[in-house]
């Protein structure tokens, strides 16, 4: 038995880390913010984590605290230009900060290691340190949800000008939404880099958004359940048949062209609102 | 040598306008960011080579290459998009079904050619080169020029002085009047597809001849750069297309020449940044940009 | 009590003049209409007031405060609320969800609080939903509080954005044509609340095109044409005014 559970300790390792990527894009889209940055803020996190394990030999601690810092500078500095732009405009610039921070990885030899990427990085966590923060960014989101942030997040996203004439300071909310988004994805960057002994630049580029924006799209964009039952069928999915591992990226792209035409809001937010909709009608057919 | 490297950079830079009228003509029409176009063009390279190498002379290679694209991109519409019109969601949705539009063509190509990088057969075209004023043409260079010039008045004559042409304009300007009209839009949608795809193909095609190397993914680079070149045209602007992509091909030629490698990337992504910045819509496109209600 | 006071306000675009030099006070408790016919540049007005818009000259004061320059979001903190031409409610949300979110003016738990989901916050959620439901009893709706807001018909999609509106506590509500495409039953209806609002101390600009509606409802009536105002008095003189006729009945200048 405990066999078997060890073999799919690494499949929860990789779910807990992209679970918190997954958050980390479904928050800005929640704030109607249409940022497809998170590959780049998690590249910052990872490395900036690696760096201070390699080459400043730091506790992990200050390793993973660093690169959550980094992540959400880097996001609330994206954010400034980002408030001007809206919609596919706004898409392409987090695209074009993808590549420019690629790039700029590339080159920068010297601190990251170029294509080299970043090696021997000393894996410092383990299962348990990854169920805990996915745990704690669980409840994040969730609460965020729940609370006021989440309803004028969510009022933003709808309709810019009633949020506006409610008093909602629409770029504050979209910058605080790129802060959580930024230091979410430093902080499973690094969790990442002190989990995997190596980094590799092209990790964190058009491929991981990719599938970070898989995992919401299935998911759903709208609950907390969402991300945790996209990432969760994207990531297991693979593994129960092996044609569909060695097909993954049609799969991907005939799962996101089938889910944004047919169920648009996703598996978990399709299923909510028909419960919703079938307690509703149970209570009217009970008053009558 | 400057006036050779900018000879290099006007070649460049018309296979980079067949690539961005393509991606800016359906932009213009529909709102939608195909991101499959660069699929598409890779797909025309990949027919072509297909064609020649089961034994067919180029010029049919070329031709059949174009027809392909240009089908195939109106098969991602049909299948990918037309449902998204209907809900109004083509702005976010658009761009998600691209990707995974891009993502099956990317996958099949990968099979097709088992990752296997394609190469023409030698002298597929013929290596001639010809020098003048101290400069160097290859015959390649002079056919992938000419076929970018012809291509693109084809399609300006296309757009701008034909009937079908003015539909296009008529549907892009108010789907619904057009209806009105007897305009069938679906058709007139499939066409701009049909014509966005053909371009892309062309383009692939002399990419493929240019540097000899067809894999599943080179059409990922050029649609990156297809950002940014239509940024800068501002989206939806043909002519605007046209001059940004002169302006890039050069600086992308002249960077790759005299700085060092690794960094033409940065620069050209930094200045698609600090356009958005200072000038979303770019040099020709509509002041819209970004939908943002007139307050300060 | 203040007053919501326009004083010589214009707004251009580029060569074209959309208002010219309007003068407007709307004091506490009073229901003052605006008329106009179409294109008269009613809705810029409001948009305006609103910081939606920017303005070109003149000035916008509550009181001593003077909004002109201000920004969107700070407006309501002004006190000032409005409802919009076209209904416009979260259609995803339900109609608790969508007056909830007005009282987001008053909500006073830090950030950090509402991040971290503290004691502090959660129990301010529950006064609020306690507070949303008050409210909308007070409208009648408490039975749709469930329901997805677009699923309600077209008057009662109206209340519900009033009730929104009123969650903000506001001192002025500025009605953009609140009772276009209604019966007589939903808009006496909707007069009663108008006229509650007004009781309760608020200054109410309404905005209407029905002009029977707005001689039923209000004390003082501005006349708006072409961006310039062409008339104002009781709604009894205002009607009476051959400009006003002419304006509504001779539309060859806005075509």
């Amino acid at each position: 038995m405990n066999g078997l559970v060890a073999g799919y300790l690494p499949l929860f390792d990789i779910y807990l880390i992209h679970l918190g990527l997954a958050f980390s894009q479904y928050i800005v889209l929640r704030a109607g913010v249409f940022s497809l940055a998170t590959a780049a803020f998690a590249g910052i996190g990872a490395y900036t984590a690696g760096i201070f394990a390699v080459n400043l030999g730091l506790h992990p601690a200050l390793g993973l605290l660093a690169g959550t810092l980094t992540g959400m500078a880097a996001a609330i500095f994206l954010s400034v230009p980002l408030a001007r732009l809206r919609g596919v405009y706004q898409a392409i610039a987090t695209v074009a900060f993808i590549q420019i921070c690629l790039s700029l990885n590339i080159y920068s030899e010297n601190l990251t290691g170029g294509a080299m990427g970043l090696n021997n990085i000393p894996k410092t966590v383990g299962t348990g340190t990854l169920f805990l923060f996915a745990a704690l960014a669980t409840y994040l989101i969730w609460g965020i949800e729940r609370g006021r942030l989440g309803r004028a997040f969510n009022t933003i996203r709808q309709d810019e000008a009633v949020a506006a004439s409610l008093g909602i300071n629409i770029t504050r909310h979209q910058m605080l939404a790129f802060a959580i988004s930024g230091a979410l994805a430093g902080l499973f960057g690094g969790l990442e880099a002190y989990h995997s002994y190596a980094l590799d630049p092209n990790q964190f580029g058009f491929h991981l958004l990719i599938t970070t924006l898989s995992y919401v799209i299935l998911g759903g964009r709208n609950s907390v359940v969402g991300p945790l039952i996209g990432t969760a069928i994207l990531i297991i999915l693979p593994e129960i048949a092996r044609p569909l591992a060695e097909n993954r990226m049609v799969i991907y792209g005939i799962m996101l062209i089938v889910v944004i035409n047919y169920l648009p809001k996703g598996i978990a937010d399709t299923a909510i609102d028909a419960i919703r909709a079938r307690r509703l009608k149970a209570r009217g057919d009970a008053k009558s | 040598m400057l006036a050779q490297q900018l000879l290099n950079g006007l070649v460049v830079s018309g296979v980079y306008a067949l690539f961005s009228l393509g991606f800016t003509l359906v932009f213009g029409i529909q709102r939608i960011l195909n991101l499959a176009h660069g699929a598409i063009f890779m797909t025309g390279a990949m027919v072509a080579y297909y064609v020649v190498d089961s034994g067919m002379p180029l010029w049919l290679g070329f031709i059949v290459a174009i027809l392909a694209s240009g089908l195939l991109s109106v098969l991602v519409e049909i299948v990918c998009f037309r449902r998204l019109r209907k809900t109004g969601d083509e702005e976010f949705g658009g761009i998600i079904s691209s990707i995974g539009a891009g993502l099956v063509i990317m996958t099949i190509a990968q099979q097709v050619s088992n990752t296997q990088v394609l190469r023409f057969p030698f002298e597929t075209f013929p290596v001639v080169i010809f020098k003048f004023w101290g400069l160097r043409v290859s015959m390649l260079q002079l056919f992938m020029a000419s076929a970018a010039i012809i291509l693109v008045l084809l399609l300006g004559y296309y757009v701008y002085k034909t009937a079908f042409g003015r539909r296009i304009r008529a549907v892009t300007d108010n789907e619904h009047a057009a209806m009105l009209m007897g305009i069938n839009p679906n058709f007139i949608y499939s066409q701009t597809y049909f014509i966005a795809g053909a371009l892309a193909g062309a383009a692939g095609v002399l990419v493929g001849l240019a540097f000899n190397s067809i894999t599943f993914l080179m059409g990922e680079p050029y649609l990156m750069f297809a950002f940014a070149i239509i940024i800068l045209g501002g989206l939806g602007s043909i002519p605007g297309a046209l001059l940004a992509s002169l302006v890039f091909g050069m600086v992308q030629t002249l960077t790759i020449a005299y700085l060092p490698s690794g960094l033409t990337d940065t620069i050209i992504f930094a200045s698609l940044f600090l356009i958005l910045l200072v000038r979303p819509h770019g040099l020709l496109g509509k002041e819209d940009a970004g939908n943002l209600r007139g307050r300060r | 009590m203040s007053t919501l006071k326009l004083t010589n306000l214009s707004k251009r675009f580029g060569g074209v003049v959309a208002s010219d030099d309007v003068n407007l006070s709307v004091p506490a408790g009073k229901i003052i209409g605006l008329i106009g016919p179409n294109g008269a540049g009613k809705t810029t007005i409001v948009n305006m007031i609103t910081g939606m818009l920017p303005v070109s000259g003149g000035h916008i004061h509550v009181g001593d405060t003077d909004i002109t320059h201000a920004p969107a979001h700070e407006i309501s903190r002004a006190g000032l609320a409005r409802t919009f031409q076209n209904i416009r409610l979260l259609g995803e949300a339900t109609v608790l969800e969508n007056v909830m979110i007005g009282f987001h003016r008053h909500e006073t738990s830090s950030t950090l609080a509402a991040l971290l989901s503290l004691p502090a916050a959660s129990s301010e959620t529950a006064a609020l939903k306690g507070r949303t439901l008050a409210l909308l009893a007070e409208f009648d709706l408490q039975d749709f509080a469930d329901y997805p807001a677009s699923g309600l018909s077209y008057g009662h999609q109206r209340k519900v954005e009033m009730a929104r509106a009123m969650a903000a506590e506001p001192d002025f509500v500025l009605l953009d044509e609140p009772i276009a495409g209604m019966n007589d039953v939903e808009s006496d209806a909707l007069a009663e609340i108008f006229q509650r609002l007004a009781a309760n101390g608020k200054g109410v600009l309404l905005i209407e095109h029905n002009v029977r509606f707005v001689a039923k409802m209000c004390s003082y009536v501005y006349v708006l044409d072409g961006g310039r105002l062409i008339s104002e008095g009781t709604p009894d003189d205002v009607l009476k005014d051959p400009t006003v006729i002419s304006a509504y009945l001779g539309d060859q200048h806005h075509a």
